[in-house]
């Protein structure tokens, strides 16, 4: 059982179907991005995840049980939304210490999370005098504050300087290497280029797409190999003996779609050809998006 | 349930407005209590005890309820709240029982403030002053007035929702709309949740010394209380379990 599982997920708002029929799950110890243009649906699809929404049809699951269901739920789920709000009048501490308290967590943990995040000096300054990025990190804070096992995190670097940007991408990835699952929503691309192991793309609430970086970036083939030889017609002929479509560049080289270097690089080895050069070549993960979500890339 | 509890008593504690309404329903009493205490004389004990009413907490403390439930909304923390704690129905509950709470420390602060502040004066003045079964009396019945007006102001922001549509409306409640039905057609007015049924706990006699007959009795009045609570209880209930949190 995954720590997340989405199925069969709809919701209607009224005459607007905000998500239909989506289903993925989320694997401990890998950071997924869940990416989809503006009104794709994934804030909602989140909201449902976490029992703040009610679905229309289908679940939303955290090892099986629902959101309300869990009996400490921030010890198991933390969770950062995109509109993340605070009491103007309360301090970053003491926001955080309701919320240890709500939750059943060590007062420990208060200045465990602050110190995590870098806002120890700033924790007795009252919350409405804080930036935007400091908000963010105090929201962030919050998530971290039972430990959980998952992360669900809803634009979470929107208002951080870019060390705000690489520490995020250091925490998620320290969390993930803990075992924890970590769900990422962002229209940042290269940002989540950086951070995720799997993608899930949404557009108008339904699946475009789904899998590891990798699948997503090579497309419905998968990412195709680009060799340099010495010998392209040798390489060529034994590359299409092995059941491989093959495309010749301009310039030298082949291009083999659908099949990963190492393979490509065990047929040259068999042929005795030797290799110049060897790589994947892939979309970037905006052409993907941009290719699943059926918008125009803009690279 | 104890947890919430806690965490509602700790947000209450550790905003300004809690700490400016404690000191303004205080200040508010105290002034009414040491101007009369002074003022006044020819004091009864039934003057004594009335006086020992002027405790302010209950109009404090029900716009503090509205305050820090309908706020939820105005601050847009109703979702962080909501994630800690999921159980929509016990959170409503933990938030009417600690204000709740709330109103009665608070009126117990306010209420032996007034009580020492007035017997003192009243004494040094060679006044009369009240006997110590009316002091307890007077005690247990603000108290209580405070405990109920802040569940209910709890109720009340949680299905206005808009702060201050919630604050205007209790106020002209309170102000205009219960004091005109007291004074046009009590047999309605006795039944109101600021005014009508809160006089009936408290049982003090009008500002011209006589007694007030047709407010309710004690043990009725609290029943009103608890079914104005209740109504408002349900309402918010209905209201919070069946909205979607956008």
């Amino acid at each position: 059982m995954a720590p997340v599982e989405i199925h069969g997920l709809s919701k209607r708002f009224r005459n607007v179907l905000a998500v239909n029929d989506l289903s993925f799950d989320v694997e401990a110890g890998r950071v997924t991005g869940f990416l989809g243009p503006n009104g794709a649906g994934k804030s909602t699809t989140l909201r449902a995840l976490l029992g703040l929404v009610r679905p229309t049809a289908g679940t939303a699951t955290f090892g099986g049980a629902r959101y309300d269901e869990l009996e400490r739920p921030s010890a198991t789920v933390g969770a950062v939304l995109e509109d993340a709000s605070f009491h103007p009048g309360r301090t970053g501490r003491n926001h955080l210490r309701v919320l240890a308290v709500t939750g059943m967590h060590p007062p420990e943990r208060v200045d465990v999370v602050l110190d995590a995040v870098g806002l120890t000096a700033a924790a007795d300054r009252l919350v409405k005098g804080y930036s935007m990025g400091m908000r963010q990190r105090l929201a962030i804070a919050a998530a971290l504050l039972g430990d959980p096992e998952v992360l669900i995190l809803d634009e979470p670097t929107n208002g951080l300087d870019p060390p705000g940007i690489a520490w995020m991408r250091g925490m998620l990835r320290e969390q993930a290497g803990r075992g924890r699952a970590v769900l990422i929503s962002s229209h940042l691309l290269a940002e989540v280029a950086q951070s995720v192991d799997d993608v899930v793309v949404i557009a108008n609430g339904q699946m475009r797409g789904h899998g590891t970086l990798e699948q997503v970036l090579g497309g419905d083939e998968g990412p195709s190999t680009e060799v340099r030889s010495q010998d392209d017609q040798l390489l060529m002929r034994a590359l299409k003996a092995a059941g491989h479509s093959v495309t010749p560049l301009a310039a030298g080289g082949l291009i083999v779609p659908a099949v990963s270097p190492k393979d490509v690089g065990v047929i040259a080895h068999d042929a005795g050809v030797y290799l110049i050069g060897l790589g994947q070549q892939s979309r970037s993960l905006e052409q993907a998006f941009f290719a699943l979500t059926g918008g125009e890339s803009t690279s | 349930m104890s947890a919430l509890l806690q965490a509602e008593l700790l947000k209450l504690r550790t905003t300004r407005t809690f700490i400016a309404l404690v000191a303004a329903s205080l200040a508010l009493s105290l002034l009414v209590v040491v101007l009369v205490s002074i003022l006044g004389d020819n004091f009864t004990k039934q003057d004594v005890r009335d006086l020992f009413t002027a405790d302010f907490t209950g109009l404090f403390i029900i716009l503090l309820g509205v305050i820090g439930m309908a706020g939820e909304w105005r601050h847009r923390t109703i979702t962080s709240t909501v994630l800690a704690a999921p159980d929509r129905i016990r959170l409503l509950a933990a938030k009417m029982v600690s204000y709740a709470a709330a109103g009665a420390l608070l009126s117990l602060i306010v209420t032996l403030t007034i009580m020492l502040v007035g017997t003192i004066i009243l004494s040094v003045r060679g006044e009369e002053t009240a006997a110590m079964s009316d002091l307890v009396d007077v005690l247990w019945r603000n108290l209580l007035v405070a405990a109920l007006v802040g569940a209910l102001g709890v109720g009340i922001g949680a299905v206005v929702r808009n702060q201050i549509a919630a604050i205007v409306g209790v106020l002209f409640i309170a102000f205009v709309l219960e004091p005109t039905l007291l004074g046009l057609a009590e047999d309605y007015g006795k039944f109101g949740p600021t005014q009508g049924a809160p006089g009936g706990i408290i049982q003090a006699t009008g500002f011209d010394g006589e007694d007030q007959d047709y407010l309710l009795s004690t043990g009725i009045a609290v029943l009103v209380m608890l079914g104005w609570i209740g109504l408002f209880f349900a309402a918010a209930a209905a209201r919070l379990r069946g909205s979607d949190l956008v």
